[in-house]
């Protein structure tokens, strides 16, 4: 990997387009998966690429590649989730003839034909986890995203975010403190 | 360890972020605490409940990423190296031809992008025709318009047929030039880029600078209008030039041609850009734009707010 970020440094272009094939759908997968709009997603992957593509010759080795990545990418999404905070928009839930649904959301469930109490039941549970989601703070929701979803080391994602270990748990208890209080007898 | 401090190191412990002696004092203390063994239940069901939800990637939508970011560099993104083209980039661009529209048309994503396939796909050669619908001449393209099952099992097609002419000539001359003109308003963005490209070393003639003018306001691929720009610079001093790149700089979608506006529209100082920019600089959401309005209004002495 360093010989290819180095190569991407040097100016070449196919070093560049493989650096970015290596780690672009775990970029896209996070962005969507904190921001579920296809348009914002597809916003944060240009501008952070670009940043990279811009700002590569500043990147020293003295973090992972990945880390340094992630650092761009979740600035970026952050700023996103702050900005939505303040608008309050954007919501992937849709009204229906049956109840809210979220567009972007796949919940596994068993089939509403073959056990319908389930599924209400699974819908009910998937409404209030996105409520518990949305309740928390971005940084929290960053924090949960990256250690739940993406399986992050907590020391690494304090790095990614500019902060320390000890400030990330932190984080990341409050995120589960709050979403079991909205979640309740839900779990 | 107290019951409060081990409600404090259950998510901790679930996610394996304790250290090997907290978690021997931590698993202790739950061996002989049946309400703190709940706890670590509820964690495990919550996190559960939690796994079984995803967000779902549309499908095609990291292809159109791909186009986007290479129409982005290969218009124009600064860097200190020129670029050649790879392969992947060939790659790319035969995706960013195939995912016509997509940047205009966002939403919804997945579903434009199949149904620009599926446009696609419904092109063919004459190769798989009926012999006699084939001219012996040359190539035939069809498209297909309808397709109508009847009740027989026979199938009903219409399709329109285009038939391929090869003409070659200097760039310069004047035929070639009305065919580029042409093919810059191409459904394809490949031939659109390409033309644009071609065209915008002649911007001094009035029918390529409206095409140019044309392409950087309406065309939906960014890395055509990011061409266009490119042609427009000798003309960035001129007002009807000047009049258009600030109505792009405030409607357009895409930062990197939203950051080249900018150069263009701050090499020739006028008093009108110092007010456009301090417009975009209070809804620019791209860090990139705002940072570069804000040094250009610095480096002109004006305000970055406006009052």
């Amino acid at each position: 990997m360093d010989s290819l970020i180095r190569a991407a440094q040097r100016g070449d272009q196919d070093a560049f387009e493989q650096l970015v094939r290596a780690h672009d759908q775990s970029v896209l997968r996070l962005a969507m998966n904190l921001l579920r709009s296809p348009e914002d997603a597809r916003d944060v992957y240009q501008e952070a690429f670009l940043r990279v593509y811009r700002n590569l010759d500043s990147f020293r080795f003295d973090c992972s590649f990945h880390t340094w990545l992630y650092r761009i990418v979740t600035n970026i999404c952050l700023d996103r989730l702050r900005k939505r905070k303040v608008r309050k928009e954007e919501s992937a839930v849709v009204e229906t003839s049956d109840g809210p649904i979220d567009r972007m959301e796949v919940f596994e469930e068993e089939s509403a034909h073959a056990n319908p109490e389930r599924a209400v039941w699974n819908r009910e549970l998937n409404e209030r986890i996105e409520s518990a989601l949305q309740d928390l703070t971005p940084r929290e929701r960053m924090v949960f995203e990256l250690r739940h979803y993406q399986g992050l080391r907590l020391r690494n994602i304090g790095e990614m975010l500019g902060t320390t270990e000890e400030a990330a748990k932190n984080c990341l208890f409050r995120a589960t403190q709050k979403m079991r209080a909205v979640l309740g007898d839900c779990v | 360890m107290t019951c409060d401090s081990v409600a404090r190191l259950i998510p901790l412990y679930f996610y394996g972020e304790l250290m090997p002696e907290e978690e021997d004092r931590l698993e202790e203390h739950l061996h002989a605490c049946a309400p703190c063994t709940r706890e670590m239940e509820r964690q495990r069901a919550m996190a559960a409940a939690l796994d079984r939800r995803h967000t779902e990637v549309p499908p095609l939508l990291l292809g159109a990423c791909r186009a986007d970011l290479l129409a982005a560099i290969q218009g124009g993104a600064p860097r200190l190296f020129e670029p050649a083209k790879g392969p992947w980039t060939l790659f790319l661009e035969a995706l960013a031809a195939t995912l016509a529209g997509l940047n205009r048309y966002r939403t919804p994503v997945g579903a434009v992008a199949l149904v620009a396939v599926g446009f696609f796909a419904a092109r063919f050669t004459g190769a798989g025709l009926p012999a006699s619908s084939l001219s012996p001449a040359g190539e035939v393209f069809s498209t297909v318009r309808s397709v109508e099952p009847d009740s027989s099992g026979r199938v009903q097609i219409a399709f329109d047929e285009t038939r391929r002419r090869v003409v070659s000539g200097a760039a310069g001359d004047r035929d070639i030039q009305r065919l580029l003109l042409a093919a810059a308003r191409e459904d394809n963005p490949a031939v659109r880029v390409e033309s644009v490209d071609l065209l915008k070393s002649r911007a001094d003639s009035g029918e390529v600078r409206d095409a140019l003018l044309n392409a950087v306001a309406r065309d939906s691929n960014a890395g055509v209008r990011l061409k266009a720009l490119d042609g427009l610079k000798p003309l960035a001093g001129d007002s009807q030039v000047r009049k258009i790149l600030a109505q792009v700089l405030l409607a357009d979608d895409n930062p990197a041609v939203r950051m080249q506006v900018v150069d263009l529209l701050v090499s020739h100082r006028d008093d009108s850009v110092v007010g456009v920019l301090q417009n975009l600089v209070q809804k620019e959401d791209n860090n990139y734009v705002r940072l570069k309005c804000e040094k250009a209004l610095k480096d002109m002495n004006a305000s970055i707010g406006t009052f």
